[in-house]
């Protein structure tokens, strides 16, 4: 009986991790001064992590005034960016370095 | 090449703003020799910042240490923005009352114990872009890209920058000092006030804090903050198009407290003395 709870915890800690490891990081790469894919789209409603890796030979400054993120990643580093729970619509981010290309938009459904 | 020119001049621009003002004014003060040692001392120390921060999103801009270094670049922005606040205070104390030599004195002293904070101050302002402008320029020099010269582009950003200090100074001249006491104050209060909206966005995004309603009204269509004229104007005020509820709130309050405070202040502060606002 004396086990039942620290059992239950620790079965729900299993759980918590199962499900965080569950939700892998979505991928974005930025490639040629353009980010592909170009709409990415995002569940509504939860944290979401998007794993930005920067394949060019450039610095880019992952930045989103819609979602309110600024990151500078040096060539050839991924970084993870965490984002809120989204209400459903489209938002829009950009490189800042390289505006005129890199464009793109994350959709949450 | 115009992009990466942009690119520099505008990371360099915030620097540039804190030095030249703080350099401006502190060359009109009867103790000069002092403030420019400390000025100078904290652009020394906000290059060794930059370079430092550099090494750190060059090496280890993992997902691990990214964190870290995220509360570390929220922190600065807002101690930064906290300072920048105190600096026009302080200017507004000592800037007016310093050819009375009794004042000038008392100035002086109270001095004494700011130098410090007007050499982080601008370390903070110099580091805090300029890390991400070695960044930049790394990645070109690291490349050859269709006419993209590095040194070339190192050289004419350093000229632009170097010409909006120039400006500034001249600005000193041109105008009366007043005028562009006035001016600089208002600049180094939309900075700060960019900075605290940054942050405390920095904060909502790493889930510290919630952004309440995001966004309260939307204004892209009047002035994008995504397009680059906007970017510029967000970046040097706290305007955004898409607002969320909390910077929102931070903002108004910042603009009704600072502006009040300063009253206040100047109201204690001795009668201005016919000579307090030399011409130059």
């Amino acid at each position: 009986m004396r086990l039942i709870r620290p059992a239950a915890a620790v079965v729900t800690a299993l759980l918590a991790i199962a499900a965080y490891a569950e939700d892998a990081p979505l991928k974005l790469v930025a490639r040629d001064g353009r980010f592909e894919p170009a709409t990415l789209d995002v569940p509504a409603g939860k944290r979401v992590r998007i794993e930005v890796s920067n394949q060019n030979a450039k610095a880019i400054e992952f930045e989103s005034k819609d979602l309110k993120q600024e990151k500078v990643i040096a060539p050839g580093k991924t970084a993870v960016i965490t984002l809120n729970a989204l209400k459903p619509g489209e938002y829009r981010y950009f490189d800042e370095f390289q505006q005129s290309t890199g464009q793109g938009k994350i959709v949450a459904k | 090449m115009g992009n990466a020119l942009f690119i520099v001049w505008r990371e360099s621009a915030e620097a540039m703003l804190v030095v030249g003002i703080l350099y401006a004014w502190l060359r009109q003060r009867p103790d000069a020799a002092t403030g420019m040692r400390f000025l100078w001392g904290g652009v020394a120390a906000g290059a060794g910042l930059a370079l430092l921060l550099a090494l750190v999103m060059l090496g280890i801009a993992s997902s691990l240490s990214g964190d870290a270094l995220e509360y570390f670049q929220l922190a600065i922005t807002l101690v930064a923005a906290g300072l920048i606040v105190q600096m026009v205070f302080w200017m507004r104390r000592h800037g007016r009352t310093f050819r009375n030599d009794l004042e000038r004195d008392m100035a002086r002293e109270a001095g004494e114990s700011r130098w410090w904070g007007l050499l982080v101050v601008v370390a903070l302002a110099v580091g805090r872009e300029s890390a991400e402008t070695v960044v930049f320029l790394y990645g070109l020099a690291g490349q050859d890209d269709g006419g993209i010269d590095f040194p070339v582009v190192l050289a004419v950003g350093l000229l632009l920058a170097f010409a909006t200090f120039w400006l500034l100074q001249h600005g000193g001249k041109v105008l009366s000092w007043r005028r562009f006491f006035r001016i600089s104050e208002t600049l180094l209060l939309l900075l700060a006030g960019a900075l605290l909206v940054g942050g405390l966005e920095k904060l909502i995004a790493l889930g510290v804090l919630p952004a309440l309603v995001d966004p309260v009204w939307d204004t892209s269509l009047i002035l994008d903050d995504s397009s680059r004229f906007g970017g510029l104007v967000a970046s040097f005020t706290g305007y955004r198009a898409k607002p969320a509820l909390v910077p929102l709130l931070a903002l108004a309050a910042y603009w009704i407290a600072v502006p009040l405070l300063l009253r206040r202040s100047h109201a204690k502060a001795p009668a201005p003395q016919p000579v307090a606002a030399p011409s130059r």
